[in-house]
């Protein structure tokens, strides 16, 4: 399997602190990896880093052998790196289906003023998206909340609806910020099963996540870090017997790594 | 709202603007109105810009230098280059979009209160731009502006010269109230369009917009260039009207009041501009009987107002639909 | 040059006063006082009433002043700005109650005081003259004063019970909240106290420069250019903001006099190119 992402020596400075300090991995076609770490490990700043919404201090993050990172987070998003945010952000006061529609950006064909002037190819797109939408929305089981304004959506249903607006874009890669934070054991066992549906719909999955019982169920692969570094790599098997995981989690967080 | 009381709806504010509301002048006689109302269309397309900027979640207290910047570009187009009036609709317009363009790559970085605060002193810089800059004429400003011409397609006047007419003001108020309904009909088809969507996904959340690929930049600059447009419209009209333009043609109170328009009227609305200008223009003008109380007891009402309905007049609509 | 830092100085201590009190309502309630310069000149007009008319002695005429704003801050926040805040979709609607209540209080100070500028008898007589520096006294006395308040305001927020409160609201509603600040009660303080601060500058210089009810708008411009110099909501950022804008008058008086009246516009594109490289003035928190 070939990579679709490398990171490659990735390191981010703020001031005197490193937050991550040279790490390196590839990220192949179809996997599901996962970035996991103790708190404070680096793990939210790698991600920015790779969804170009920070710029890194050294190295880089290609995507399809092109380089991404230092570029604006729309243009890596228009190459087909698409983040997705934790659950308050989303656009509170659109409709669930408009919120998933708005963010069909990438897809359009017409220009601004082409959607202004509502030519043929606009409205072509306009349909386009409104279909889209719908086969998105049955697809995270939200059809019924579509009308629903998204700020008073359940909680369980914001994430979906973060997904779904990653979605719409059409990406390749799709970068999932702890996707299982907050939700009980029911909700964990859904949310695992809709991000292993990502797969199967051809897309790419990194996430970075804290819940180790879910991380071991999904992941095709995980990268660990902590103090930014790497510590280990491999597939679950592989990291729940390595020696310096073991030792980054000992204390208080070693049950939860499902051991 | 179906799109056939949509239509219905446009045509009786057409009728209205267009037939109406100058044949109750006529009866009435009080032809002053004509300027009045003449002000509020021109006022109200300006507060139209500021709406836009609100829209993408910038609160503008800038259109006073657009407005004013628009006043001077028509004022020396005329005076000293001879331009047909009609022209400088447009090209002081496009000069208001150049200026915002340049100014607004930096500014438009800026966030709340910082953006609120860098566009009102904005106005300032403008005006006293216009006080130092030997083009504008200092403090004396440009006075003796002509009245437009007339307008000529193939040896067919279709509008006469403004100065054979018996009343210029009747005239101008046609203009003024044209360009109104062509601004508010662009604003609406924007805002009703997939842009006003894209510039609504801006205004809830700049991150998660530019994570679904929108080029938040680039259309900030839009938003603000549509802004400035209407606001040199604006001004550039204004000063054919009243035949003069100052440094104090607009300073940071017609910034102020343009943004008051909009959250008037309704910050959710798009014709939340139009009925927030006329509301505030008439009542400051009926209260004028009041003398020295005047100040006291339109601020006063603008205070019981914001009590009331803070999210603007059209909010009242929504209210009474919901309960 | 002496004499320019002097009249820096001067105008720095209370410049910096003036923006304490903005920012220290727009940090604990995100609201930009529209209102503030015209705080400043309620407070004025008080000490005018009270010295000049009425020949009660100042610092009793000044503290009138604070006091009175005082009272009308803290009703502002309680009746006016708390209902708006809890009733708006958008937090930007505390700008037009703002800019009605400037308005309101314009109209206020016209029908009861009128038009005239109007000034009071010196505090004190005579004229510093040494090391190349000449200032009256009363402007010496009035600096200080000012600059005592300041050192006042700092150790207040810094060591009372109160004044940590209302730090911790200003960086944290929310957690404020969970901790068992009672929140409706400090901001209704702080806007109360940044009301009086705004009275109490404008008390004193109403012994030096007169006060007249045109004012308020160019007031509070200025103090809206001192806090984005500074930072916004940030108490060392208004300081700082107030000498600089003090300073920086001051030069430009000096430097640009053969130039005409440009001073303002020389510091306001500084200013616009200043916030361009940095968006949050010199130690604001990001906003937004």
């Amino acid at each position: 399997m070939s990579s679709i992402l490398e990171v490659r020596g990735l390191t981010k400075k703020f001031g005197g602190l490193t937050a991550v300090n040279d790490v390196t991995f590839d990220v192949r076609e179809k996997e599901i990896l996962s970035v996991i770490g103790p708190n404070g490990a680096g793990k939210s700043t790698l991600f920015k880093l790779i969804s170009s919404f920070l710029t890194p201090t050294e190295g880089e993050v290609r995507y399809k052998g092109e380089r991404i990172s230092g570029l604006a987070p729309h243009i890596a998003a228009r190459k087909g790196v698409v983040r997705t945010f934790q659950e308050t952000t989303i656009f509170r006061n659109m409709t669930v289906r408009d919120n998933i529609i708005v963010a069909h950006h990438l897809r359009s064909k017409a220009s601004l003023a082409g959607f202004f002037l509502g030519t043929a190819v606009a409205r072509a797109d306009e349909r386009a998206f409104g279909e889209s939408a719908d086969e998105i929305l049955s697809f995270l089981n939200l059809s019924d909340l579509s009308g629903e304004k998204a700020k008073n959506l359940p909680h369980g249903h914001l994430r979906a609806l973060g997904i779904g607006i990653g979605l719409a874009t059409d990406p390749a890669v799709l970068l999932l910020d702890e996707p299982f934070a907050g939700m009980n054991h029911d909700e964990t066992g859904k949310a695992v099963a809709m991000v292993r549906r990502l797969r199967e719909r051809g897309l790419t999955v990194l996430l970075v996540e804290h819940d180790m019982p879910a991380v071991m169920k999904i992941s095709d692969r995980i990268v660990v870090i902590n103090f930014g570094q790497k510590i280990a790599e491999g597939t679950p098997a592989e990291i729940q017997a390595n020696e310096r995981v073991i030792e980054a989690y000992l204390g208080a967080e070693d049950e939860s790594i499902g051991m | 709202m179906t799109d056939n009381r949509k239509l219905i709806g446009l045509a009786v504010f057409l009728l209205a603007v267009f037939v109406v509301v100058p044949w109750l002048i006529a009866v009435t006689g009080r032809k002053d109105f004509y300027y009045t109302l003449t002000s509020v269309a021109l006022l109200s397309i300006a507060s139209a810009g500021v709406w836009m900027t609100f829209y993408i979640g910038r609160i503008n207290m800038g259109q006073g230098a657009f407005a004013l910047m628009g006043a001077y570009v028509a004022a020396i187009l005329i005076t000293q280059y001879g331009v047909s009036f009609w022209w400088t609709i447009p090209l002081s317009g496009l000069f208001c979009v150049l200026a915002s363009l340049v100014i607004g790559l930096p500014i438009l970085r800026l966030r709340g209160v910082y953006f609120a605060m860098v566009s009102l002193v904005l106005t300032e810089v403008t005006r006293l731009l216009s006080l130092a800059l030997p083009i504008t004429g200092g403090a004396k400003g440009i006075t003796n502006i002509p009245l437009p011409g007339a307008i000529s397609l193939f040896g067919i006047t279709l509008v006469p010269d403004f100065a054979t007419l018996e009343n210029p003001r009747i005239a101008f108020y046609y203009v003024a109230v044209t360009l109104m309904v062509l601004a508010f009909a662009a604003m609406y088809r924007l805002v009703n369009s997939r842009i006003g969507h894209i510039c609504m996904s801006l205004q809830q959340n700049e991150e998660l917009a530019s994570s679904i690929g929108v080029n938040i930049v680039h259309l900030r600059l839009i938003a603000f260039g549509i802004s400035s447009f209407l606001g040199g419209v604006s001004g550039s009209v204004f000063a054919v009207v009243t035949q003069s333009v100052y440094p104090s043609s607009f300073t940071v109170t017609d910034s102020v009041n343009f943004m008051l328009n909009c959250f008037l009227g309704g910050l959710a609305y798009v014709f939340g501009p139009m009925l927030g200008t006329l509301t505030l223009y008439f009542g400051w003008n009926l209260l004028f009987e009041t003398g020295e109380f005047q100040l006291l007891i339109y601020s006063t009402a603008m205070i019981v107002l914001m009590l009331i309905l803070p999210n603007g007049l059209l909010s009242l609509g929504e209210n009474r639909r919901k309960g | 040059m002496e004499q320019v830092i002097a009249n820096g100085l001067y105008l720095g201590t209370q410049y910096a006063l003036i923006a304490l009190g903005l920012t220290l309502i727009f940090g604990l309630m995100n609201v930009l006082n529209f209102a503030h310069g015209q705080m400043y000149v309620l407070g004025g007009f008080v000490t005018y009433t009270i010295y000049g008319q009425l020949g009660l002695p100042f610092p009793v005429a000044v503290l009138a002043s604070g006091i009175t704003l005082a009272v009308i801050g803290g009703l502002m926040e309680r009746y006016l700005f708390r209902t708006v805040i809890r009733r708006s979709h958008r937090e930007e609607s505390t700008m037009l109650l703002a800019a009605a209540t400037a308005f309101f209080f314009d109209a206020v100070i016209l029908l009861i005081f009128g038009e005239k500028q109007r000034g009071v008898p010196k505090i004190v007589k005579g004229v510093f003259n040494h090391f190349g520096v000449i200032l009256p006294y009363d402007r010496i006395v009035v600096a200080v004063i000012a600059g005592l308040m300041i050192l006042a305001f700092i150790l207040f927020m810094k060591y009372t019970r109160t004044g940590r409160a209302m730090r911790a609201l200003a960086q944290d509603r929310v957690a404020a909240q969970l901790m068992g600040i009672k929140v409706d009660r400090y901001t209704m303080i702080g806007f109360a106290l940044g009301a009086m601060l705004a009275g109490v500058v404008g008390g004193l210089l109403v012994s030096i420069t007169g006060v007249n009810s045109g004012i308020g708008g160019p007031i509070s411009v200025k103090a809206f250019l001192m806090i984005m110099i500074g930072g916004a909501g940030v108490a060392g950022g208004a300081i700082a903001g107030g000498f600089i804008l003090g300073m920086m008058e001051s030069v430009g008086l000096t430097v640009l006099r053969e130039y005409g009246d440009v001073t303002y516009l020389v510091i306001f594109g500084a200013l616009m190119v200043f916030l361009a490289i940095r968006p949050n003035g010199l130690m604001g928190k990001p906003w937004g």
